[in-house]
């Protein structure tokens, strides 16, 4: 419990916790101080003297700095005497000495403090006829950003937050006194993954967006709150709209969720929503070999009724398959599966990484918990290139709460350099390490309770300090492990798929639960609405609310809701749908064909519907193909990797024709409903009808679906509050602008028992050979990284490999050398890199470049791939 | 005219004066040898009787600094502050070339009295002469056993090493040594915390200037007594004046402190050049403010120059005689300290420059009373408000400037 303080501004009495600045304390108070340098998310640095306010003492008053002065008790200050007004019209006086005042042409005039506290407490008129100090200007430090030198007036604040929040000192002070600039290290540019934080927090023009450069004025801008859908954290973000465009996204404050803060890839990457390229209407292939051509909407969707009826009708509902990905809204996945599961009767639905992966349902405790963790455990899971905020987050809580970091990751990711430990693993070995710790722990804990029965620790945990046998090479895990007191578990999908995932999974759940922190235990996943999609019940086996399909009460209770009931089979995985378990196949917002064999396999298919934005490889393949919304133009809520619900609302009018993912699939559905009701009278409308609106078919035996009755995505998200238990209070206005995180309950909850496991050791590659190893890349060549501006194209590598350099020299390879990397699975010509981050006898391909190697090679199937690497 | 036989400065003319085997020749380290008998408290009683105050220019009380290091902080740190730049010092350049061991046996005492087993030299850039010594100093006393583990097996240890300066002024200000020490760009920290709370890498730190600790071995050696029955009621011991300037022999000079100015002048330094009369003098330094010639009766000690108007600053000595012109100087010095402005803070930064620009005006005759009245508000606007003493400092000579010769000033604007 913070003491508190009383101090007296300009005659107001204001309490504050003790430790808050004088100028965090006169704002509590209502009363402005004017501020450069200083920022409540950065540490004080008393540079800009601008926020001088006199402190009244015994002696007299003195003028200190309200930004680096802490409130004490009955302290009084002046924010608005004739002395303060002076020193701060002096101070704007010498900052405006060489500020270039190009307001008309920068980008922040309008939104500019400079601007605003010139203004307001400025001396109106110049003093100063004398020429300007030159400096650079428009000068890039990185792809994404440009300096200004002459703008700049060295608040530091870009310094400070590369530093303190990045942990990448990157731009540093260059030059003396009147001669100091900020600038990069030669050679350097800024490459921190939330680099673009600093144009937000930048007080002048002097860092600019290059994406979004002189292309709004802010005050003509519509602001809409928003999400970003790129990565599981969901960050929040406002969409900047002028005449039907997305010119540029901002971070929005949410202290759960972001901070105030944003990756640059949620910063940069939204070109794409208005490119040139966005399907526009729906397209339609007559007959196969024949090219796509533009369809209606009434059209498109009667061929996939008509196409998906008829195969369901020849071949059983067991033929047509659902592919969605985790991308899109919860109120798309909800109708997606339910489209499936009440209307053709077939369970066959997943995502990537749905049902291949043994995901923990509860997600994260909550963001919030890093800060307050001991021991941050990241097994498969790296944050920096998966979810540069949570990085964030995690650096934070390493730097200025003394979290210690386990890092268990085929790959010694970046966090590793911070204290605690990395254990490097190779891929599908996570399990044995994993369950040789629980083991260990559980022993520990065990001689504990039988032995000398020591008093309970205060906690009621008992300690953990017997000696117990560990492999030398995991004890510096175990010591890390026995000594937390606060852990977190976070996993990836990486550790996760297939069979050997299963056993990790189970290895960390029995470890979490060993040291007590069950509850602390979260899965991660590579989608934004990762958790959503789950939630949601878009898995072949799960129904929404992660409830098994072969549980009989719970489908009985969907019967209620939807008026049939849900097949109990569980259905067909990604993989066997991808593979031909299906006829015909629905995707929405996933892109199977990616690689040869994926598309090779898609060939086969009778009937192939793709709903995305672009044409992209499966699009290519398709018979029909529907235009589907961006994030930005249709309604939504997304769930974030701590379970909270968060709205996405329209900012911006849809491209074209495209609707909204769920939107389609409510359309969709009342034809499907309509086509099956014989109604006769249409019959002597027959002769302006064309033949596919002509066809009906019989109703099926048992009970009708109910009507689908969706005018909006809101009305959608009030059924899924029926549908998925812990969705039962978050109604659209009920979610806010900062989201509620879903409570766990009785059925969705933490893991509470050890499950025995049984796990080998993973063999390494035969010699000659490496262990593939796979994960994400923040600038990878995702889905819609081919649609963002020319600097974030950029800023995907060309297709690599990487080997430790010692591996390198061992295999008498070179750096740059085009190599052809082949696996059991196909082969690929890569660029060779060397990285000491790559441990020895692997071989690092990210997931996710153009060509999809890594996914050619076999690496998302859940188990060992070795590959050969040979110089072309 | 004072007699004071030199303690401070008693080596520096010996030949080979900066060998360890001179310095012992001539009783050094013995005062060492007394410290490590006596307990640290009472190392620090001592200097705290003495009545030392810091020679760097701020004329802290040191024994009053010691204690301040809390006693249970696992690590401290020493640094001694050579980064001699202040216009006019050059006082403990002389002592780091021709005595570095009379300053190194007072870090070693300090260190054993704070309970420090690490201490950095700061020592300024340029000075080649001094670095070469003091690499040689601290080999020497490793050798000699008053340096590393289990020093004169008194079971106190520690480890001395030098850092080099790269050129900036603002280094000479305590915690800009420290981050420069610490290898970040040389900028001021915010205060609090206080070096003795928080100094290099976060560690309580005592930061003493050179001349400073050269007194400690004797204040030991000799007693508190007899260094507190040197000086005036607040300013003890002796003291290096750097004379400089119309002089006929600028130099060091030591002499107790409350020598007056004009003793100073006219009996060690030979007086004014060509027997002119002075016209001003800068007695501590150059952000301390002038003094004219009918102050020249002030005695040189902290309390008076402060009653004076100005203060003693470093003790260096700026003699300026009847020709000379203070519209000039003015300029000279505010180019100096533009020069030095690190750049941190808005008014020191830009409105130093400001300043200087207005000199520049005013000192080719091309000024208004225009640019004599801006001068003479920023001068009034800056002081007090920059981050550090710097931007205050390079006021001080403009200020006293136009307050006592405005009418050099005003005759060159029309």
């Amino acid at each position: 419990m913070p003491d508190l303080v009383t101090l007296t501004v300009d005659d107001v009495k204001v309490t504050v916790p003790a430790g808050t600045l004088v100028v965090d304390a006169a704002k509590a108070a209502g009363i402005e101080i004017p501020i450069f340098c200083s920022h409540p998310k950065l540490d004080p640095l008393g540079a800009c003297r601008m926020c001088l306010v006199e402190f009244v003492g015994p002696r007299g008053s003195k003028l200190d700095t309200a930004c680096t002065v802490r409130v004490s008790e009955g302290m009084t200050v002046r924010t608005s005497t004739e002395q303060v007004k002076a020193v701060r019209e002096a101070n704007l006086g010498f900052i405006l000495i060489n500020h270039p005042l190009d307001c008309p042409i920068c980008d922040k005039g309008g939104e500019c403090p400079l601007q605003d506290q010139t203004m307001a407490y400025g001396a109106g008129v110049s003093q100063f006829v004398e020429a300007k100090r030159q400096k650079q200007k428009h000068y890039p430090i990185s792809d994404l950003i440009l300096l200004d030198q002459e703008r700049c007036i060295l608040c530091w604040r870009c310094i400070r937050y590369l530093d303190e929040w990045e942990d990448k000192p990157q731009i540093g002070l260059f030059e003396r006194g009147g001669e100091t600039v900020i600038d990069t290290f030669p050679g350097q540019p800024v490459d921190a993954a939330t680099s673009g934080n600093i144009i937000d927090i930048c007080p002048v023009g002097a860092l600019t967006n290059r994406v979004s450069r002189f292309r709004f004025r802010p005050w003509e801008l519509k602001k809409t709150p928003s999400v970003c859908t790129l990565c599981p954290v969901g960050c929040n973000l406002r969409l900047d709209e002028r005449v039907h465009e997305l010119r540029r996204i901002v971070a929005r404050e949410n202290l759960a969720v972001n901070d105030e803060w944003l990756c640059d890839k949620g910063r940069f990457l939204h070109q794409y929503v208005d490119h040139p390229e966005r399907l526009r209407t729906p397209l339609v292939r007559d007959a196969a070999g024949e090219a796509l051509r533009p369809a209606t909407w009434d059209e498109a969707l009667h061929r996939v009724i008509e196409k998906l009826g008829d195969i369901a009708d020849t071949n059983g509902a067991n033929a047509l398959g659902g592919i969605a990905s985790a991308r899109v809204s919860n109120e798309a996945a909800y109708l997606f599966q339910k489209f499936f599961r009440a209307l053709v009767g077939a369970n066959n639905i997943d995502f990537a990484d749905g049902s291949a992966v043994k995901a923990q349902p509860t997600g994260l405790s909550a963001i919030a918990d890093i800060a307050k963790s001991d021991l941050i455990v990241l097994v498969g899971f790296d944050p920096s290139e998966a979810a540069p905020v949570l990085d964030l987050h995690i650096k934070r809580a390493a730097r200025r709460a003394g979290a210690k970091l386990l890092v268990i990751n085929p790959r010694r990711i970046a966090l590793a350099k911070y204290p605690g430990a990395y254990l490097p693993v190779l891929p599908g070995g996570e399990a044995w390490d994993l369950n040789g710790l629980a083991t260990a722990l559980q022993a520990a804990r065990a001689a504990n309770q039988a032995g000398s029965k020591p008093a309970p620790a205060p906690t009621g945990k008992a300690k953990l300090e017997t000696k117990v046998a560990v492999m030398a090479e995991l004890r510096p895990a175990y010591d890390l492990l026995a000594a937390a007191k606060a852990p977190l578990f976070i996993y990836g999908p990486d550790a996760a798929r297939g069979q050997l995932g299963k056993l990790a999974v189970t290895a960390l759940s029995n470890l979490a639960v060993a040291l007590g922190f069950g509850d602390r235990l979260a899965y991660v996943g590579a989608e934004a609405n990762s958790q959503g999609a789950r939630d949601m019940g878009l898995l072949s086996d799960t129904l929404p609310g992660h409830q098994p399909v072969t549980d009989a009460a719970v489908r009985e209770r969907l019967g209620k809701l939807w008026g049939v009931q849900p097949p109990a089979e569980p259905g067909q995985s990604y993989a066997a749908m991808a593979a031909g378990g299906v006829k015909a196949l629905y995707v929405m917002g996933a892109n199977p064909a990616a690689t040869v064999a994926g598309a090779e396999a898609l060939h086969k298919l009778d009937f192939l519907v793709v709903q995305d934005l672009f044409l992209t490889e499966t699009a290519q393949l398709a018979d029909v193909v529907l235009p589907a919304t961006s994030f930005a133009e249709a309604d939504g809520t997304y769930t974030n990797l701590e379970r909270r619900v968060q709205r996405g609302p329209q900012g911006i009018k849809p491209a074209g024709e495209s609707q909204a993912d769920w939107a389609i699939l409510a359309a969709l559905a009342e034809k499907w409903l309509a086509s099956q009701t014989v109604d006769t009278g249409e019959v002597s409308k027959a002769i302006e009808q064309p033949d596919w609106k002509k066809k009906r078919r019989k109703i099926k035996a048992g009970p009708a679906p109910k009507p689908w009755n969706y005018p909006t995505a809101q009305a959608v998200l009030d059924e899924i509050g029926k549908a998925v238990p812990p969705y039962a209070s978050l109604r659209w206005d009920a979610l806010g602008e900062a989201g509620v995180q879903w409570s766990t309950s009785a059925l969705v909850r933490a893991p509470r028992r050890v499950e025995p496991v049984d796990v080998a050791p993973i063999a390494a590659a035969p010699a000659g050979s490496f262990t593939l190893v796979s994960g994400p890349l923040l600038w990878d060549n995702g889905p819609l990284m081919p649609y963002g501006a020319e600097q974030v194209r950029k800023l995907t590598p060309t297709p690599f490999v990487a080997l430790n350099p010692a591996d390198l020299t061992m295999a008498a390879l070179a750096e740059g050398r085009q190599v052809t990397v082949t696996s059991a699975y196909g082969n690929v010509t890569l660029t060779l890199k060397a990285d000491a981050s790559v441990q020895p006898g692997t071989a690092w391909v990210p997931a996710n470049l153009a060509g999809a190697p890594a996914e050619t090679l076999g690496a998302v199937r859940g188990e060992p791939v070795s590959v050969a690497v040979k110089l072309v | 005219m004072t007699t004071w036989q030199p303690v401070l400065l008693a080596n520096v003319n010996r030949p080979n004066s900066e060998k360890i085997t001179t310095y012992l020749a001539h009783g050094g380290y013995e005062a060492l040898r007394k410290t490590l008998k006596m307990s640290p408290d009472q190392v620090i009683a001592e200097v705290k009787a003495s009545g030392l105050r810091g020679r760097g220019g701020a004329g802290f009380p040191t024994g009053a600094k010691w204690g301040f290091i809390p006693k249970d902080a696992p690590v401290k740190y020493l640094a001694v502050n050579t980064d001699e730049g202040e216009p006019g010092t050059f006082k403990d350049r002389l002592i780091v070339e021709r005595d570095p061991h009379a300053i190194l046996e007072g870090v070693i005492i300090a260190s054993y009295a704070v309970g420090a087993h690490r201490a950095f030299v700061y020592i300024r850039g340029e000075f080649f002469l001094g670095v070469k010594r003091w690499i040689k100093a601290i080999a020497d006393a490793y050798q000699y056993g008053f340096l590393g583990k289990n020093i004169l097996e008194s079971g106190f240890d520690l480890d001395v090493s030098l850092h080099r300066g790269a050129g900036a002024y603002i280094c000479g200000e305590e915690t800009a040594m420290i981050e420069s020490l610490e290898g970040k760009r040389g900028e001021p920290r915010l205060k609090p915390p206080y070096p003795a709370q928080a100094g290099i890498w976060g560690q309580p730190t005592v930061v003493q200037n050179c001349e400073t600790l050269v007194n400690i071995p004797h204040i030991i050696g000799r007693g508190a007594a007899w260094f507190a029955s040197i000086g005036t009621e607040q300013s003890r011991g002796p003291k290096i004046f750097c004379v400089s300037g119309h002089v006929n022999r600028p130099g060091n000079y030591e002499l107790p402190l409350g020598t007056p100015l004009r003793e100073i002048i006219y009996e060690h330094a030979g007086g004014v050049r060509m027997g002119r009369s002075v016209k001003a003098v800068i007695p501590g330094g150059a952000s301390t403010p002038f003094l004219t010639a009918d102050k020249l009766d002030v005695p040189m000690a902290f309390e008076t120059l402060a009653a004076a108007g100005s203060a003693l600053g470093t003790g260096a000595v700026v003699v300026m005689d009847e020709t000379t012109d203070m519209v000039e100087v003015a300029r000279r010095v505010m180019s100096f300290y533009v020069h030095e402005s690190c750049g941190r803070c808005v008014p020191c930064r830009l409105g130093g420059h400001n300043m200087l620009h207005e000199l520049d005006i005013i000192a080719s005759g091309q000024g208004k009373r225009a640019n004599l009245a801006r001068l003479e508000a920023l001068t009034r606007g800056i002081p007090g408000i920059t981050f550090c003493p710097l931007g205050t400092g390079m006021c001080e000579p403009v200020a006293s400037g136009l307050k006592l010769f405005r009418s050099e000033f005003e005759e060159r604007v029309s």
